[in-house]
């Protein structure tokens, strides 16, 4: 076992893996910016170095930096934990070139999993579900139009070079066909200087539905079931629960087992997530693998009882697996709420500042995963996210209840946060009967009938 | 720690956070044995007990121009708050010269320019040449060779001359 790990991240979750390596004993060691230079979870931590100025180039995404770090403190091991340099394979590599193992997957697993396309041919072999769509470029109108005839509208037409939600159009019949594909091809030149599309099923009101998966370096790879993450707004997820009310058994089943398939076909160890997509009909599509662990990550830690993140390090540290997949329950739900720094009522602009009132739910079922206190400034230069309230109960309903007198107990002042959207969702119907998709939020309180608010 | 220390040095980290335990208790007074090393660290006056609120300040002015001068005469080891500081730019080893036989850079006394290269600090095998970016007489070094050193960590405190 690794007896000193530096953490290559901040905030929330730097703080989450502090604590699973005082758990184990393990000597942490946190890095910081300038901007962060005074945080209280960083005297949690063994050695803190400061890597550089606020902005995350220099610091948090300077691998130079944050390996000299590693170098200095001689640790074993860097942890990356979500964003920054976790799905970084030249920063893997780099780590593990300097004989310090680098807390996720095999470098290999993660060019895989990082290229979309590679990524589509590893499901399609192990035969877990795509999204129906063309082959690779589509040429020609006439190709498009046969395309979609052939998966059934609607369909998407998606430029090749596109991200960001920008180069897709929604076609929803072959008569707009001909014009949207010539329009799509238009405007991704104009975007993106390249012209190619593809073309997928739209699949209508879908659900965001994960599989958490755990692998070792022996080969085995275990799932811990799902987490339903259709709340979003702006494809930003808001909460998070496990099990899905969306889906049953049978397709969990499934779901599932497709996952741990798909992980195993890319020799996939430590932390990972297989989002897809869900339709109406429970029909299931893969979208894509996350090699790292994930915000929500606690969700499941409530329901199964597995510390996912001591996990990821003993893996790393060559151990095997000890969980055996009939063993692991789902216990109850587990609803998170991603409480972050930002202004609903001014389209969610970010709202920095000093806290200097913090005062945390607790009771029965009641987790609170932050690095915020009372005294401490949210500083504009990161992610707005400074808390996220879990709540697991036996039942959907009573995990509902207690996140409602949660909400209402979470004092954070004065800066404006989520956490009355959150409360406003809980009192939505579709919410509570289980029965949301991805655009259910847009939908609810962001239409165009509440335009120029 | 694995920090490199050198024989009979401090380490800087250690005293930083021994200081902070006497501001965060209070204390005027510590003194430390640890094998062969004695430290005695003294703070400021006796602190005086005061029972009554302080007035709340009127119109806090900042001073003016550089440091006031100071009513009471700072304790030596307190940094003179007219010097300039050069901090380490990047995270490493800091090396006082180029090689162990080789005298150091610079010593207290000298001049710098900001040109003038003050150190090295050592990252994954490249050896990086500081420079002062300021100008000024040198007149304490902050950290011992082959100390590891943080981004922005000061390194020499410079008197403007």
């Amino acid at each position: 076992m690794f007896s000193r790990i530096l953490i290559a991240n901040r905030g929330e979750i730097a703080l989450r893996i502090i604590r699973a390596c005082r758990d184990m004993g393990i000597e942490a060691v946190a890095v910081y910016s300038k901007a962060d230079a005074g945080a209280a979870y960083l005297n949690l931590a063994h050695d803190a170095i400061c890597i550089g100025d606020a902005p995350a180039a220099s610091s948090y995404l300077n691998a130079a930096a944050i390996m000299s770090a590693a170098e200095i403190t001689d640790v074993e091991a860097i942890h990356p934990g979500y964003g920054f340099l976790a799905e970084n394979s030249t920063f893997a590599q780099m780590c593990r070139e300097s004989k310090i193992e680098f807390i996720g997957p095999s470098t290999e697993a993660m060019d895989l999993l990082g290229n979309k396309v590679k990524a589509r041919e590893v499901a399609a072999k192990a035969k877990v579900p795509l999204v129906p769509g063309s082959k690779g470029v589509v040429e020609s109108e006439e190709e498009a139009a046969a395309v979609a005839a052939k998966i059934g509208y609607p369909v998407m037409i998606k430029a090749s070079a596109g991200g960001g939600g920008r180069g897709i159009r929604p076609v929803h019949n072959k008569a707009t066909l001909r014009s949207s594909f010539r329009n799509a091809r238009a405007e991704a030149e104009a975007a993106f200087k390249d012209g190619s599309l593809y073309i997928e099923k739209l699949i209508e009101r879908p659900r965001h539905v994960e599989v958490q998966l755990l692998g070792d370096r022996q080969g085995a790879v275990v799932h811990l079931w799902e987490r339903d993450c259709s709340l979003q707004r702006r494809n930003q997820k808001l909460i998070e629960e496990s099990p899905s009310p969306h889906i049953s058994a049978r397709t969990r089943r499934k779901l599932c087992s497709a996952a741990v398939r798909l992980a195993k076909a890319a020799g996939y160890y430590s932390a990972g997530t297989c989002e897809f997509l869900v339709d109406i009909e429970e029909n299931f599509y893969f979208m894509e693998l996350n090699a790292r662990i994930q915000v929500e990550h606690p969700v499941t830690e409530m329901v199964t009882g597995v510390d996912i993140l001591q996990w990821q390090i003993r893996v790393a540290a060559g151990e095997k697996l000890k969980l055996r997949q009939d063993a692991i329950p789902q216990n109850g739900t587990a609803i998170e709420c991603r409480i972050n720094a930002e202004s609903p009522d001014h389209d969610f602009r970010p709202s920095p500042g000093k806290i200097n009132d913090f005062i945390v739910p607790g009771g029965p079922g009641v987790r609170v995963d932050t690095h915020a206190y009372a005294g401490y400034t949210v500083s504009p230069h990161y992610d707005s996210m400074i808390a996220k309230l879990l709540v697991r109960r036996p039942t959907r309903q009573e995990a509902i209840n207690s996140m409602k007198r949660a909400l209402e107990e979470f004092k954070i002042r004065p800066i404006d946060t989520t956490i009355p959207i959150h409360q406003k969702i809980f009192n939505q119907p579709e919410f509570v009967r289980g029965d949301v998709d991805t655009g259910f939020i847009e939908r609810t309180f962001f239409s165009s009938s509440r335009a120029g608010k | 720690m694995a920090r490199v220390l050198g024989e009979n040095h401090m380490d800087i980290k250690h005293l930083k956070n021994l200081v902070a335990l006497m501001v965060e208790n209070d204390l005027t007074r510590l003194e430390l044995e640890e094998g062969e090393t004695h430290i005695l660290l003294k703070r400021g006056q006796a602190p005086v007990v005061n029972d009554m609120p302080l007035p709340a300040p009127v119109q806090a002015a900042p001073a003016p121009g550089p440091a006031p001068e100071a009513a009471v005469t700072p304790p030596q080891d307190k940094p003179d708050l007219r010097d300039l500081t050069i901090r380490s730019p990047m995270v490493g080893t800091f090396y006082e010269s180029s090689d162990p036989d080789t005298p150091a850079f610079i010593k207290i006394g000298d001049i710098v320019e900001p040109d003038t290269v003050v150190c090295l600090v050592e990252a994954m095998k490249v050896f990086n040449e500081i420079k002062a970016e300021v100008s000024g007489r040198l007149t304490r070094v902050l950290v011992n060779n082959a100390d590891a050193v943080e981004y922005d960590q000061p390194l020499f405190a410079v008197e403007p001359v």
